[in-house]
């Protein structure tokens, strides 16, 4: 077999297109969610700047949350992610390489 | 050899530290600070760019300093100004070149192989990595501006820290364990997998060392400025140092020291930004609610925003100016703008090729994960800090006080150390505003080597070792080309820092973060990604959203436009002028503004940008909400126009080895 059929083989096995299906869907639907919300912070301070107004605790306001729910987000998805991986990718990927052998 | 790396690393750091001490005995007074006796009409818009610098950058400490020099001062007092000391700074500059050049010298020992001198050897650990890569986060921009931004425009400083954070998302999702799998020591190596090698490779190699020459210069120019400000080092001593330790670790210490400086530096700098951070928690008794509320009812911040932010001379009847300060808008006008720059970080982060290269480092995909999972920690504490610390300043140093030092606000966190220390002049004071000095200084420094870095790596390993020597070369003869390469990169740099002390380097940040949004990203992900990927979409991608990114930010407002700092000048001639023929006598500052601002007018009335523009012709600082759509049709339109059967028959290699790792030992040995 020459070295591009081998990869082509990998590339069709039943396991690896497991993989990169639940991969991909995985990564890009997080990718796009958390950059919407990302991108919220910029859309409700320059056009709503009202909402960010409104006092929650004391003088803290929604604005100020807000921005803190952005770090939160983040740390969020990374550790969520981080839990999928090791959990589901690494153990596909795994398995992928004992079928090979 | 190993003996001689060794003797010329302890003669540089013992020159370097001849060096600081000359000038540590020239007098301090010799380098007055220009006082910048300006109206305070015309104060805004000075003070503007400085803020903006910091706000816009990656890293760079661009931001700090640009337009530093000590404010107006009010009502005829002494100039306001920070003066560490000098002894025990210097002592601490030179403890820091030490430890480092220590690890210069480890590092240098261990470096034989290309692959030990832009990978470590794959040999870096994930929580190091981790380290590492938030120390390239953490830059004297985040560290000085953005508290600064936040001590004098509240809310909307903390919203800048944002966008770094955020970026780590897109290398975390989608780019770090790809590469980290698919690619070896640059861009160009991920770009060329499947293309023709040479064409992708030079054009990659050309928008990598563009990037980091852009972010170089920037970084240069302020380290110049800052080491000025705070230590009266001349300007061009302070390039030239600076300049002289970054090849010194790149040149002898490769990527393992390059790192380790990193590492050693973002610790000090969590440990500062922890000190500090924790004393004005503990001022304010742990309780968030109580320390805003001492913020939003504050009469010295009321007063600023009022008088200073939103110029109502007489207060608005229904306006609670405390609470302003914690309501957006102060500093940020335009939200396309700020959708703009968002984009440009959420992006552009992931196209900058001194952070890709750090993913190479580690052994695996699961430590590339691991390592940007500890950076975004890292990252997402010391930008939370930054905003108390930010907050705190503005409370217990009030904003009059440190914009009265630095109009961009850039010395709040060196005054609330000297502050919280014990006040100026005394002992702990002065060492903890020491101290900071020092962790500023040791940030340049780490962050320039990687920048030398990445540039040097796309010259010496995209360009010399795969175009002019097909890949052909032996260890030895890579290592020294890539030890030549930085010397000489570094070279220009510190050359072009020293040209561009007069320039306005914050377009260029602006630049570096745009065109790896606009050029990089996109043929990155598209590489990866896309199975009919191929050459004529990597270059028309890259060519045309770095062209647009540049041209983009040419005809911006971010440039230097003589007419408008001409009419500006007018304004304040002729507003003193009225009141001069008013029958008013003028104030000894506002006769030193008349005559400056008449001498601005004369110089800048006939002058054009550097394109030749009157005005702005785009309306935004940040292009990336134009230039990355631009840069993602290119790639995809020029890749639909040739068909290239062997990139769309090779994918299947790619799409393997980036989701599985398979292959990846290959990858490190050849």
């Amino acid at each position: 077999m020459s070295e591009k059929q081998q990869w082509e083989a990998i590339a069709n096995h039943s396991k690896f297109i497991e993989l990169k299906r639940r991969k991909r869907n995985f990564l890009f639907s997080w990718w796009i969610i958390s950059t919407i919300y990302y991108l919220l912070l910029p859309v409700i301070s320059g056009y709503f700047p009202e909402a960010f107004r409104v006092k929650v605790i004391g003088p803290i306001n929604f604005g100020y949350l807000f921005i803190l729910s952005q770090f939160v987000m983040a740390i969020g998805v990374a550790i969520y992610y981080a839990h999928v991986a090791n959990k589901t990718f690494d153990r596909l990927t795994k398995q992928l390489l004992e079928a090979l052998q | 050899m190993k003996k001689r790396i060794a003797a010329l690393t302890v003669a540089l750091s013992l020159s370097m530290f001849g060096a600081a001490a000359v000038c540590a005995q020239a007098p301090a007074t010799a380098q007055a600070p220009p006082a910048a006796a300006s109206a305070t009409a015309a104060a805004p818009q000075a003070a503007a760019p400085a803020a903006a610098a910091a706000t816009q950058s990656a890293a760079p400490a661009a931001g700090v300093a640009v337009k530093a020099a000590t404010a107006p001062v009010k009502g005829g007092a002494a100039p306001a100004k920070i003066t560490p000391n000098r002894g025990i700074t210097i002592g601490m500059f030179a403890l820091i070149i030490a430890v480092t050049m220590g690890v210069v010298v480890w590092a240098a020992k261990k470096t034989q192989t290309a692959s030990d001198f832009y990978t470590a050897g794959g040999g870096i650990t994930g929580f190091q990595n981790g380290w590492a890569i938030a120390g390239d986060y953490m830059s004297a921009a985040s560290f000085l501006g953005m508290s600064g931004l936040i001590s004098l425009y509240g809310i909307d400083g903390f919203m800048y820290a944002v966008g770094p954070m955020f970026s780590f998302i897109a290398i975390l999702l989608v780019i770090a364990e790809p590469c980290r799998n698919a690619g070896k020591y640059t861009l160009g190596d991920i770009l060329s997998f499947r293309s023709s090698p040479k064409v992708v490779r030079g054009v990659a190699a050309l928008s990598t060392v563009t990037v980091s020459i852009f972010y170089l210069i920037a970084q240069m120019v302020g380290a110049g400025k800052l080491m000025q400000m705070l230590l009266n080092i001349p300007y061009r001593v302070s390039v030239v140092g600076v300049g002289a330790l970054m090849v010194a670790y790149v040149v002898f210490g490769g990527m393992k020291a390059t790192t380790w400086v990193q590492i050693i530096k973002a610790s000090l700098l969590m440990g500062a930004t922890t000190v500090l951070c924790l004393l004005v928690a503990i001022k304010a008794g742990f309780n968030p609610v109580g320390f805003f509320t001492d913020v939003v009812s504050n009469s010295a911040i009321q007063e600023h925003v009022r008088m200073n932010v939103l110029k109502d001379v007489i207060a608005k009847p229904g306006v609670d100016y405390g609470q302003r300060f914690l309501e957006p808008g102060l500093f940020l006008k335009n939200p396309l703008d700020q959708i703009s720059l968002g984009l440009a970080w959420a992006l552009g982060a992931a196209g900058l090729p001194h952070i890709l290269m750090r993913f190479f480092t580690v052994p695996s995909a699961k430590d590339a994960r691991k390592s940007i999972i500890v950076a975004l920690f890292l990252n997402s504490s010391f930008f939370f800090m930054i905003s108390v610390i930010g907050f705190g300043a503005a409370l217990y140093l009030t904003p009059q006080a440190i914009s009265a030092v630095d109009k961009g606000g850039n010395m709040a966190t060196l005054l609330l150390a000297q502050h919280m220390g014990g006040g100026a002049g005394s002992l702990g004071g002065d060492i903890f505003l020491a101290f900071i000095c020092a962790v500023a200084f040791a940030t340049i420094l780490a962050v320039v080597s990687g920048l030398v870095l990445a540039a040097s790596a796309a010259i010496a390993h995209d360009v010399y070792v795969n175009i002019i020597k097909d890949g052909k070369a032996d260890q030895q003869l890579q290592v020294k080309v890539a030890r030549i390469t930085s010397l000489f990169v570094g070279t220009s740099a510190i050359v072009m820092g020293l040209m561009a002390e007069k320039e306005n380097v914050v377009a260029l940040v602006a630049l570096a973060f745009a065109v790896a949004a606009s050029g990089n990203f996109p043929v990155i992900m598209f590489s990866l990604f896309w199975r009919k990927f191929n050459t004529a979409g990597i270059v028309s991608g890259l060519v045309v959203g770095t062209i647009s990114a540049l041209a983009l930010v040419m005809v911006s407002p971010v440039m230097t436009y003589p007419k408008k700092i001409a009419a500006d000048a007018k304004k304040v001639v002729e507003t003193l002028e009225k009141k001069q023929a008013g029958g008013a006598v003028l104030a000894e500052k506002e006769v030193q503004a008349l005559e400056k601002s008449r001498t601005e007018y004369v110089k800048n009335k006939d002058g054009k940008s550097m394109v030749g523009l009157d005005a702005p012709i785009f309306p935004l600082k940040n292009p990336g909400i134009v230039s990355v759509p631009l840069g993602f049709l290119a790639a995809f339109f020029g890749c639909l126009l040739f068909r290239e059967r062997r990139a769309e028959e090779m994918f299947d290699e790619i799409d393997v080895r980036q989701n599985t790792g398979i292959g990846i030992a290959k990858a490190a040995d050849h």
